[in-house]
């Protein structure tokens, strides 16, 4: 029997065991499947644009700064950025359910562009499956792993988004003509031999516009009972919100942070040195005395959950200005906290001369507390709750 | 006659694999350029490890489910439990580590703040709520059109002029 027919018996025969027909159901066809990878292609790309803003702050380019206004957009994108990889999963688990038989098909190419193909669909599911379990782990602070978690899920994001460009071009012609199909037009007339099937019509399940509408209320439901760590209107619906935005979180405590004995220390101070005619050196009774400036801002951590607080403390621009600082440095802004990747984040030209770029000592009236940063931290417009350092004890000018 | 899919072609194919393989070789050079931080040899268990737990655990498990429901539960319910299942199965999924309370151990009273069993069986128990009335009214309604259509043409059909139709 000539080598091709073989081939076709093995992965086509009903009798045997890598038969494709096995997995018939009338769900697993084409169209659906386009509508599936047109959503999560959808959501997967908001993903990555907005998770690429998110590294830009944390890792800043000096030939492209951020700016800081406006001052809820980070909040936005970052908040985007978590609805959208939750409401992923989904909308991911449905599209492997209904391409799952194409994985299970022998062999796994006949000419180089099937066996490429193939390949870019591996990295393609590979990636997407861990983007969106690394992402829901992350907020639920579940580290099952060893290695950081933001290098991890940045790099296979590329990975990911390149799997997604070579999966476009390779269903370009399938995806369009599957979405373009009439309305009536019988789903499964281009019957595809692993997703099609003659099943349709008899089956007492649901149909393909249910399943779809199935899955985006999924999605929902999962979207509604989570956004509200960060949409202030949806609070009350949180209900598996890992945080709630009504309680003032953190995201990581002083203790945790070992700063306890340091930030409540009388020894404390604020060092104000780098490239400055006057280094300045302020207790926090000193820090106090200053002009205060109060603004209403969002923190948004990279975990997806915002709130809007009143900060009240010296304008940093007031501080660079006292000691000297040339117009439009940046700044580094050194934390207590030993050892931790964000014990120094950068202030840029535009954020250090903001208004509203502040050295807080009051949230909400409140003095702040340890957790949140007591004796001293930065707050600033457009800026990732991880770059708001807490407990802070040093101001480099740049 | 051959029925295997057709193979991916033409320039675009290759065009768009060749940008997208670029992008991904990217990716894979930052992940081993930054090996202190991504330790490649884990994160390649993570990724494969995905990919298996899906293909050999979760997707034949969910084929069994569905093997079992069309076996076991009434024809006409088929539908609604599918429904329920598949809004159902991802929320359990996502409040798994919620549910677990892994961040407790970072101590931090701000971080899983809810009884996250009794929130996820409250969802659940609102979704399955939902599913069954709206298979209860689509059943009604779809009485009513049987009914109809014994019956013949509702009165208005008859009276209105061809051209309101």
């Amino acid at each position: 029997m000539p080598v091709p027919e073989l081939l076709d018996r093995f992965t086509t025969d009903p009798d045997l065991p890598l038969r494709q027909h096995a997995y018939q159901s009338p769900l697993r066809d084409e169209r659906l499947a386009a509508w599936l990878g047109a959503a999560l292609g959808v959501l997967f790309t908001t993903c990555f644009a907005t998770g690429l803003f998110s590294h830009l702050h944390q890792h800043p380019l000096s030939w492209l700064p951020v700016p800081a206004r406006p001052a809820g957009l980070y909040r936005l994108t970052q908040g985007l950025h978590v609805a959208c990889g939750i409401a992923s999963l989904p909308v991911l688990l449905a599209k492997l359910w209904v391409v799952w038989p194409r994985f299970a098909s022998f062999p796994p190419g006949r000419r180089i562009a099937d066996a490429v193909e193939r390949l870019g669909v591996l990295a393609l599911v590979t990636g997407g499956i861990f983007m969106v379990f690394s992402g829901v782990a992350n907020i639920a602070q579940w580290y099952p792993w060893h290695f950081s978690f933001t290098a991890a899920h940045y790099w296979t994001a590329w990975i990911t988004i390149g799997a997604i460009v070579a999966h476009l071009a390779a269903k370009a012609p399938v995806t369009r003509r599957a979405l373009r199909r009439p309305r009536h037009r019988p789903a499964l007339a281009d019957a595809d031999p692993v997703l099609g099937t003659s099943a349709e019509g008899l089956h007492d399940g649901l149909d393909r516009r249910g399943f779809l509408l199935t899955v985006a209320a999924a999605s929902g439901v999962l979207t509604v009972t989570t956004v509200g760590q960060t949409l202030p209107g949806l609070r009350r619906l949180a209900l598996l919100a890992p945080r709630d935005a009504g309680d003032r979180p953190v995201n990581r405590s002083a203790r945790n942070a070992g700063v306890v004995e340091a930030a409540m220390s009388p020894d404390y101070r604020l060092r104000v040195e780098g490239r400055v005619a006057t280094p300045l050196t302020f207790t926090l009774a000193e820090l106090r005395a200053l002009p205060a400036h109060t603004a209403a801002l969002p923190i948004a951590c990279v975990e997806g959950w915002s709130y809007s607080a009143r900060w009240t403390g010296v304008r940093l621009r007031d501080l660079l200005a006292m000691a000297g600082a040339r117009s439009g440095a940046a700044v580094d802004v050194e934390s207590l906290e030993q050892h931790s990747p964000y014990q120094v984040s950068f202030v840029n030209h535009h954020q250090a001369q903001d208004r509203d770029t502040l050295l807080a000592t009051h949230l909400d009236g409140e003095p702040l507390s340890e957790d949140h940063g007591f004796p001293l931290r930065l707050i600033g417009p457009d800026r990732p709750g991880v770059n708001q350092t807490k407990w802070v004890t040093r101001i480099t000018v740049l | 006659m051959s029925t295997s899919h057709p193979a991916p072609r033409g320039r675009l194919f290759w065009i768009g694999t060749a940008a997208g393989w670029a992008i991904i070789l990217y990716g894979l050079r930052g992940v081993f350029h930054h090996s202190l931080d991504t330790r490649p040899s884990q994160l390649a268990r993570f990724w494969i490890g995905g990919a298996v737990l899906h293909d050999l655990v979760l997707a034949p498990a969910v084929l069994g489910i569905g093997v079992g429901l069309a076996r076991l539960a009434p024809r006409r319910r088929r539908a609604t439990l599918q429904q329920a299942l598949i809004i159902c199965g991802p929320l359990a999924l996502f409040a798994y580590p919620e549910i677990r309370g892994y961040a407790h151990i970072l101590r931090n009273p701000t971080s899983l703040p809810h009884n996250y069993t009794v929130n996820l069986l409250l969802v659940t128990g609102a979704v399955i709520g939902a599913v069954a009335i709206t298979a209860f009214i689509r059943r009604r309604a779809g009485n009513i059109r049987a009914t109809s259509a014994r019956t013949g043409p509702a009165r208005q059909d008859i009276e209105a002029p061809p051209g309101n139709v």
